[in-house]
This record gives C-alpha cells, structure tokens and sequence, in this order.
C-alpha cells in the first residue's frame, strides 16, 4: 500500500516538476522582458526616402527611388503598383500575421510564387526577419525584393 | 495462422485509420490557423509572436502513436503516407524530404520506446519527456535543411542563428501542441488498452526492424543529398 502510493507520488512527481519548470521559465522570460504581452510598437519615422529594387535571378530588373511617410516594406511595394510600374499579388497568412507576395509583374511578365519560387525581400542586403508588413523602412534604406528559387 | 492475419488486419485497419483521420485534418485546416496574439517573444533582437501554430502536432502525435501502438513498417507508413497525401494536395518544395524524414524519426522513436516501455500510465512522463526530444530533434533537423537551402538565410553561422531564431515561434507551439495532444491520445489508448479492447501486439520479423531503423536513415541520408545536388 505504502509502496503503491510511493509510486504513484514519484510518477506525478514527474509530471509536476517539468511543468513547474515551465511555468518558472515563462515567469522569468516575463520579468526580463523576453516574453512580453504587447505586440511591437511601430515607431512614427516621419518621411522616409528609400531605393526599391526588384531582382530576378540575381539581375536588377528595375530599381526606383521613393518618399513615403511612415511607410513598411509592403508599403513601397504597394506604392510601385500605385505608380503603374509593377503588378502584385498577395496572400494574408492569418498564422503569419502576415502578407505573403505571390507575384509581381514587371513589364507583362508576371514571376510567380510557385513551388519552385518565393519572392523575399531584404534590407540593406540583409534578410528580412519579419512579413513586409511589418518591416519599418528606414530613411536612406535599399529595400531589395528578390525572386528566388526553393 | 488465423490469429495472426486477423492481428494483421487490425494493425492495417489502425494504419489506415490514422493515415486517414491524419490526411483530413491537415488537409482541412492547414490554412484556417489563428494568429497568436496574446503573448510575444523578443530573441536577438527580433520580436515575434510566441506561438506560430500549425498543424504539425497531428502529424506527430500519429507518428509516435503509429511506432508505439503498431511498430514495424508502420512507423514510418503511417507518417510518411499523412505527409504524401497531404503535400499532393497542399503543395511542397524539396523541402518535404527533411519533413519526411523528420516524421520518420518521430515513428522509430515511438517504436524505440515501445520496445523499452511497456504501454501503463506509469510510464507517460517517460513517453512525454522521449516525445519531447523527438520534437526537439525534429525542429533542429528540419530548420537546418532550411538554412542549408538558402530560403533567404546567409550560408554562414549568423544565417544558421537567425534561422533557428525564426523558428523559435513554431519549436515553441510544436513542444505546447504535441505534449498536450500526445497526453490525451496515450491516455485515451491505455485506457482502451487497459479495458481489455484488443490491441495488436507488436511483434516484428528482424528484417522489419532493421527496416525500420533503415527508412529514416535513408530518408535522411536523401535530404542531405538533395541539397548537394
């Protein structure tokens, strides 16, 4: 009987201890600020200037200079449609939080996403870590978005 | 004689329900998930949600599920035929070879543990903490073949960092996901299993068992090629 509960305590024992780990882990990720419940402020960049460039197998197929006001990454997409220089298509990934390009059409070829490309875009040259919709363009930033291949 | 065909087509029967319930599921919802919007976490500088969900967690349960309950060739059937169906119908990139066979590790380390640990209550953390590892190794694996395709990362450490660090969100929501899932589903099948509901034994031929050490050993080995190719 003694040695039934002892086993017994030992096996929720073993249940009990990961899952106060856990719930110390997130407390601490809590208290140092790791583990935060607002999402990231968007901090106001006022008029921004930025080069746009669009690359397909690594060749610049066009490049633009732009102002925009408090603008994302999408946004300067967005804003080359608006002035009739591309065509895009996008997908909102509700998981992602995130639009996602599916195509961009530069002078009546459209590149597809498909299951052989993605587009991607990076920021001076570095990979951008969040949705376009999310990236704040900085003033003097080179916005590069790059057809690529799986 | 007879036993055995009946015990074989039980097994069968299981195999084929778990390919199908699986195939469904991931089929039906994998583009009706949630944002995750109540908790955010910061690594590296980059903050994101904490959980990005998916639907990986069905998958997985039924690959540790299909090595615990019914070992063998179905190990790895069960998971890789669920990824088969479902990539023809979602759509994959040559990626889908790091997820095989990081599901195909998920069956043998079922089948590892079934062959350690008999199937009691008693032995549900123990089943939990191994299923956890697999989901560790599982996400290294196939967030490695990510950065080692390119996929927008550096090929150097600081890509491979800010790779791992991308993935954080879904590592996260896989070890929440999959260890409250696989709770529910091994107690549900002890249960069954402890009312005298006739489970299949496992009982494989030595051939069956090098295969099933053998097929993610391969299926991994053809990863690793795919991308050198």
């Amino acid at each position: 009987m003694i040695q039934n509960t002892k086993n017994k305590l030992f096996v929720s024992l073993k249940i009990i201890i990961p899952l106060i780990t856990v719930i110390c882990l997130f407390l601490v990720g809590v208290n140092v600020g790791v583990i935060t419940f607002e999402p990231p402020e968007k901090k106001s960049q006022g008029e921004i200037s930025a080069q746009i460039e669009i690359k397909v197998d690594n060749q610049i197929i066009f490049s633009r200079e732009l102002k925009l006001i408090n603008a994302t990454v999408l946004d300067f997409l967005l804003e080359l449609e608006k002035l009739g220089d591309i065509t895009i298509t996008k997908t909102y990934w509700e998981q992602f939080e995130s639009y996602v390009i599916d195509s961009i059409t530069y002078k009546d070829k459209e590149y597809i996403a498909d299951i052989n490309h993605y587009w991607s875009y990076y920021i001076n040259d570095e990979s951008g870590l969040v949705g376009a919709d999310q990236q704040i363009v900085k003033n003097n930033d080179k916005i590069t978005w790059n057809y690529e291949e799986f | 004689m007879i036993n055995k065909i009946i015990e074989n087509k039980n097994k069968i029967m299981i195999a084929i329900s778990l390919i199908a319930i699986g195939s469904i599921i991931r089929i039906l919802f994998h583009s009706d998930l949630p944002a995750f919007k109540s908790a955010f976490i910061t690594i590296n500088g980059v903050t994101q949600p904490m959980f990005i969900l998916d639907l990986f967690f069905i998958v997985a349960i039924f690959s540790i599920i299909s090595g615990l309950v019914l070992g063998g060739y179905y190990a790895f059937i069960v998971p890789i035929s669920i990824m088969i169906i479902t990539d023809i119908a979602i759509g994959n990139n040559w990626i889908l070879l790091f997820t095989w066979s990081g599901f195909a590790i998920l069956g043998l380390v079922g089948f590892l543990l079934k062959s350690k640990r008999n199937l009691t209550y008693k032995n549900i953390p123990t089943f939990l903490g191994v299923g956890i590892v697999g989901i560790l190794i599982y996400d290294l694996w196939t967030n490695f073949g990510t950065w080692l395709g390119g996929f927008g990362y550096a090929p150097n450490f600081t890509g491979l960092t800010q790779c791992y660090t991308m993935a954080i969100p879904f590592m996260l929501w896989h070890l929440l996901s999959t260890t409250i899932g696989l709770s529910i589903v091994l107690t549900t099948v002890i249960y069954i299993k402890e009312h005298r509901l006739k489970l299949p034994e496992v009982k494989e031929t030595p051939f069956q068992n090098q295969m099933t050490y053998a097929i993610p050993i391969v299926l991994v080995l053809l990863a690793l090629l795919s991308v050198l190719v």
